[in-house]
């Protein structure tokens, strides 16, 4: 099984752990990045973690950031994903098994190692058991109206990354 | 404030006892879910449509899980939603990731830590500055 992972600045050593974790279990792993401590923004990796799923490269993925909310908001705004905020073992069961999610995301400044780690165990080893009410909650979910006009479009964000580098954000 | 709240069959009773908090600490809030029969999918999509359409200023869904209705509502233009179990993230995400919705699972979190979730949420305010590009990103997004 091929996993594809993403986090933000604010915790990728937690990110790097879990690539050398899922290695040892025998998985295969694409590290969509960031890659050290240097400020960046989560949707950028939320999304190329989410696109990886959604072509078919990867069969699922996991997110990270501080909380896991933006990294997880931004692959859900990828057509195709159901992505699991969670923040414990048995909501991550949950998800796969009732919702089918793609992806699961934690937030690496709430959860501990433990929690994270057994929660991906749950999440990539639990099976999708389809019941009338799944089937019609995944079809709902699935219907909901959007874009695809990002998908694996690498300059989706440069208006906003050149306004950030040109000064035209805060940086503080 | 105008705070939304709705749910889904597993969330009347956390829905009911939220509600009566909310009011307490004197926020005017709107019941979207009235009826007994909606699903998760039904409760997220009508609380995004609420704020996204200014009749609130945030919102609150609860089904069993929170994390249903967390996916729902993100599949909105315009809407960043948190599925949140403890108060540091109710307050951080609307200070960093501008949320305006937050869920909660009627099954793994118990009332009190909902009510507190509840006030670290209402309590907060975005800080804008560098977040603004994130969040810029996100609402290109769907």
């Amino acid at each position: 099984m091929k996993i594809s992972i993403g986090c933000d600045h604010i915790v990728t050593e937690m990110k790097d752990h879990l690539v050398g974790y899922l290695k040892d279990k025998g998985y295969e792993v694409i590290d969509n990045g960031t890659y050290d401590k240097e400020r960046t923004h989560y949707p950028i990796y939320g999304k190329k973690t989410a696109e990886k799923v959604v072509t078919g490269e990867a069969d699922l993925g996991i997110t990270i950031c501080g909380t896991g909310v933006g990294i997880s908001a931004s692959a859900n705004k990828v057509k195709g994903i159901r992505a699991a905020l969670v923040g414990d073992v048995e909501t991550a069961r949950y998800a796969k098994s009732h919702l089918n999610a793609n992806v699961l995301a934690m937030g690496g400044r709430i959860l501990g190692i433990g929690v994270i780690e057994e929660a991906i165990d749950t999440f990539l080893e639990t099976e999708y058991e389809e019941t009338e009410e799944s089937k019609k909650l995944i079809e709902q979910i699935d219907s909901i109206s959007m874009n695809d006009e990002s998908l694996n479009d690498e300059h989706y964000f440069d208006e906003f990354i050149e306004k950030w580098n040109n000064g035209g954000y805060p940086t503080t | 404030m105008k705070v939304a709240i709705g749910n889904d069959s597993n969330g009347i009773e956390l829905k009911e006892h939220l509600k009566a908090h909310v009011e307490e600490l004197g926020y005017e809030v709107i019941d979207s879910t009235p009826d007994k029969d909606f699903n998760l999918f039904e409760a997220a999509t009508e609380i995004s449509k609420v704020v996204n359409e200014g009749k609130a200023d945030r919102g609150i869904v609860i089904d069993e899980y929170g994390v249903g209705s967390f996916m729902v509502a993100n599949k909105y233009k315009g809407i960043v939603c948190a599925n949140v179990f403890d108060e540091h993230s109710a307050k951080m995400t609307v200070r960093h990731n501008n949320a305006s919705i937050i869920t909660i699972g009627s099954g793994i979190v118990g009332k009190k830590l909902a009510e507190k979730i509840c006030e670290s949420f209402l309590h907060a305010e975005y800080d804008g500055g560098r977040h603004q590009i994130r969040v810029d990103m996100l609402n290109k997004m769907c």
